[in-house]
């Protein structure tokens, strides 16, 4: 515990001091102080957290919550709650739960069958788990970004303009400014304005995971999920994204799953640790890297399993 | 195979003693039973290719055969008379087939217009509404096995449900007979009497009929009457013993005194009445249950093969499941739900077992159907008769129309293909 592995202190400061990535720190620098002060403030107010740690306001606030897939039990008596307009981290080893969270945060478990749950979730006061908590409405406040960049076999305007016109009836003028903003949102628009009527598929992976990014933001959701959004891109792509990340949670508070720990560490206000279905640690990102209070979470964090 | 047993031997040899572990020494294997094992399983590598290589040129074989006897029988008769000309028991060298490719045609459409919205409409249900309770997936469980029976029904037996189903409609609703009853008839008919007018040559008038059960009428008073252009005028009758009327035009208008009119029906195109009858949309419907089974299975395979991902980046964005399936899942799976329906109509157009026992084997016909409740002939029922025949013409008559019908799902088939490679790069 005492003696800090050496990549530590560049793995908790959000404004890395990387020398090769010296024009992206400069674009950054500027927010970083703004940044680290939010990420203290609500560490300041509650103190460090436990399993069962509380934050004023929170987003969304989970409640001895579990979770099945069958008879088998993928989360235990969860307490947590996400800050509102902050990066929340998920981490832990494969099969620890926390994909499983997320999808329950938006209900796409609804599409698995043999998942249920039971415990209490809220999303601004609204009860997410009720059945008559309309679904749809749920989704559209809850933007979902998935591991595999996943975009539909259509132009990227088209991409974009799904979600729209789901929810809405826009007139092409307004159709094109929402997608304009919202490539733009997600930093993807000066690569993709001159090709906006050609297919998805033809961009590369990060720009399709961005281009997805687009597509969840397009219809005004108030969190994002990002399940993993970085695992399947090459290490450039996954800067430009965590750029993104970091840049978007001053609109939107943003969960991701992660299997990164750098990651974690580089774009996330406050992380939470799951091991086996269990949380075992969450509280702010620095000091959960830095002085952890669980020998798991101390474990985890310095690469020790997992 | 004989010495597979001993080689084997060779190379599992008791491990040495003292080493339990078995990892402390290898075993020893000889190098000369080592290097004989491997040029025996090279052999049997090549012998195994070649005996693939013989089998799937087995089946090419007969395929050429086939396609070279029916072609030499039939080149002869193939000609434009085949493709315009209607059957003919007098002049066999002069027949041909059109009512009967009409008729095919016809039949695949009905086919096509119930058969795939049912079956596409079955696989949305069972791939995109996951069962979510258990009376459900029962549900679901009880679909998928009988889909996967139906499959393997015969056609002969679907041809029976249908001569029930669709021709007599287990007789609900009457039986048909010729002049007494039609069943029930809903729109497309007008019911006349004809009766023979004063003027001779065959010459009819058209009473309209009102009493569906009357199959006669005699006429003693004028009544009104239609004549061949539709006019309406007053028929005037013509008793024996007074002076015959002489004008030829009023002649047409008068008819004998006590002259008997038998029933006389004139359908519209849109003719329609409820048992179905040996009609080309009872053999349609009929083909429909044939094909239904193989329109589910391949559309569902095209559903399934749509990335779920796809699905959960719409249902992510707030879709219902209605817009998923409208917007992502059929689009992507279009293309192979299409290729699977033209395959299935393939299979339609060559049946002839339920189209015999439904329609009958009627093939002195000389046009496609003129009405929904009309009889048609099809190809597989014209060659299944032509092929049957004792000239020798006939016997080539039915290679030349098996070339056409060849030709026609070969047709199909590029179609298929055509469109599947388009809309992949539509995408």
């Amino acid at each position: 515990m005492t003696a800090l592995p050496p990549q530590t202190p560049t793995m908790s400061n959000p404004p890395r001091s990387d020398t090769d990535h010296a024009s992206r720190d400069d674009h950054r620098d500027g927010e970083s102080a703004g940044a680290a002060a939010t990420a203290t403030r609500p560490v300041e107010g509650s103190g460090r957290s436990g399993p069962d740690g509380s934050i004023d306001n929170p987003c969304i606030r989970i409640a001895d919550f579990n979770a099945w897939y069958g008879s088998f039990q993928a989360l235990h008596a969860l307490n947590l709650d996400i800050p509102r307009n902050q990066v929340t981290a998920f981490i832990g080893p494969s099969g620890c739960g926390k994909s499983t969270l997320l999808r329950w945060l938006n209900r796409m478990n609804d599409i698995v069958p043999s998942a249920h749950s039971r415990g209490t979730l809220t999303l601004d006061g609204i009860d997410v788990l009720s059945p008559s908590t309309d679904v749809v409405n749920l989704r559209r406040r809850v933007g979902m970004v998935f591991q595999k960049p996943n975009p539909f076999p259509k132009t990227i305007f088209e991409n974009v303009a799904f979600g729209p016109r789901l929810h809405l009836r826009l007139r092409r003028g307004e159709l094109e400014e929402l997608v304009e903003w919202s490539l733009r949102k997600a930093a993807v628009w000066e690569e993709v304005k001159d090709r906006l009527h050609s297919p998805a598929l033809g961009l590369s992976g990060g720009q399709q995971q961005r281009l997805c990014i687009a597509r969840a933001i397009a219809v005004g959701p108030d969190v994002l999920l990002m399940d993993e959004p970085c695992s399947a891109l090459d290490p450039a792509s996954t800067l430009a994204i965590e750029d993104l990340i970091y840049e978007l949670r001053r609109q939107y508070t943003i969960v991701m799953v992660t299997h990164n720990m750098q990651q974690a560490s580089r774009c996330s206000d406050r992380t939470a640790f799951f091991y086996e279905g269990k949380l075992i640690e969450s509280g702010a990102t620095q000091e959960l890297f830095t002085k952890p209070q669980q020998k798991r979470t101390d474990d985890y964090v310095r690469g020790r399993f997992g | 195979m004989s010495s597979l047993p001993s080689a084997a031997g060779d190379l599992n040899l008791e491990p040495a003693p003292g080493s339990l572990g078995g990892d402390a020494a290898p075993p020893p294997i000889s190098v000369q039973g080592a290097s004989d094992n491997s040029r025996r399983r090279k052999l049997y590598s090549r012998l195994f290719y070649l005996l693939c290589v013989f089998i799937s040129l087995l089946s090419v074989v007969v395929l050429v055969v086939l396609l070279a006897s029916i072609t030499i029988q039939g080149q002869g008769m193939l000609s434009w008379q085949l493709l315009t000309g209607a059957h003919s028991e007098l002049h066999p060298e002069s027949a041909g087939m059109w009512p009967s490719i009409v008729g095919s045609i016809a039949i695949c459409g009905i086919c096509a217009l119930s058969a795939l919205p049912l079956g596409i409409g079955t696989a949305i249900f069972l791939e995109e509404f996951k069962p979510t309770s258990k009376p459900l997936r029962l549900l679901h469980g009880f679909i998928q096995l009988n889909i996967a029976n139906l499959a393997g029904v015969p056609s002969i037996v679907y041809g029976l449900l249908g001569l029930s189903l669709f021709v007599f409609m287990f007789n609900v609703f009457g039986q048909i007979q010729v002049n007494e009853s039609a069943g029930i008839e809903l729109m497309g008919v007008d019911r006349y009497y004809q009766v023979l007018t004063l003027a001779g040559g065959g010459h009819t008038v058209l009473i309209p009929q009102e009493d569906d059960a009357q199959a006669t009428i005699q006429i003693d008073q004028p009544v009104m009457a239609v004549d061949s252009q539709g006019n309406e005028f007053e028929l005037s009758v013509w008793e024996l013993g007074t002076p015959r009327p002489t004008d030829p035009a009023e002649q047409q208008r008068t008819v004998r005194k006590g002259a008997v009119g038998g029933s006389y029906a004139q359908t519209g195109w849109n003719y329609f009445r409820l048992p179905f009858g040996r009609s080309f949309l009872a053999a349609g419907l009929t083909l429909s249950l044939v094909i239904l089974p193989i329109v589910i299975i391949a559309s569902q395979e095209a559903l399934r093969s749509v990335p779920p991902s796809l699905r959960e980046a719409s249902f992510g964005l707030g879709a219902t499941v209605w817009q998923t399936v409208r917007n992502v899942s059929l689009p992507a799976a279009l293309p192979g739900i299409l290729t699977g329906s033209i395959l299935a109509m393939g299979r339609a157009i060559g049946e002839a077992a339920p189209v015999l026992v439904v329609l009958g084997a009627t093939v002195a016909k000389n046009s496609g159907p003129q009405n929904m409740m009309d009889n048609v002939v099809t190809m597989p029922v014209l060659i299944f008769n032509w092929a049957g025949r004792q000239q020798a013409t006939y016997q080539e008559l039915a290679a030349a129309a098996i070339i056409v019908l060849l030709v026609v799902l070969l047709i199909m088939n590029s179609a298929a293909i055509y469109l599947r490679q388009k809309m992949r790069v539509d995408v």
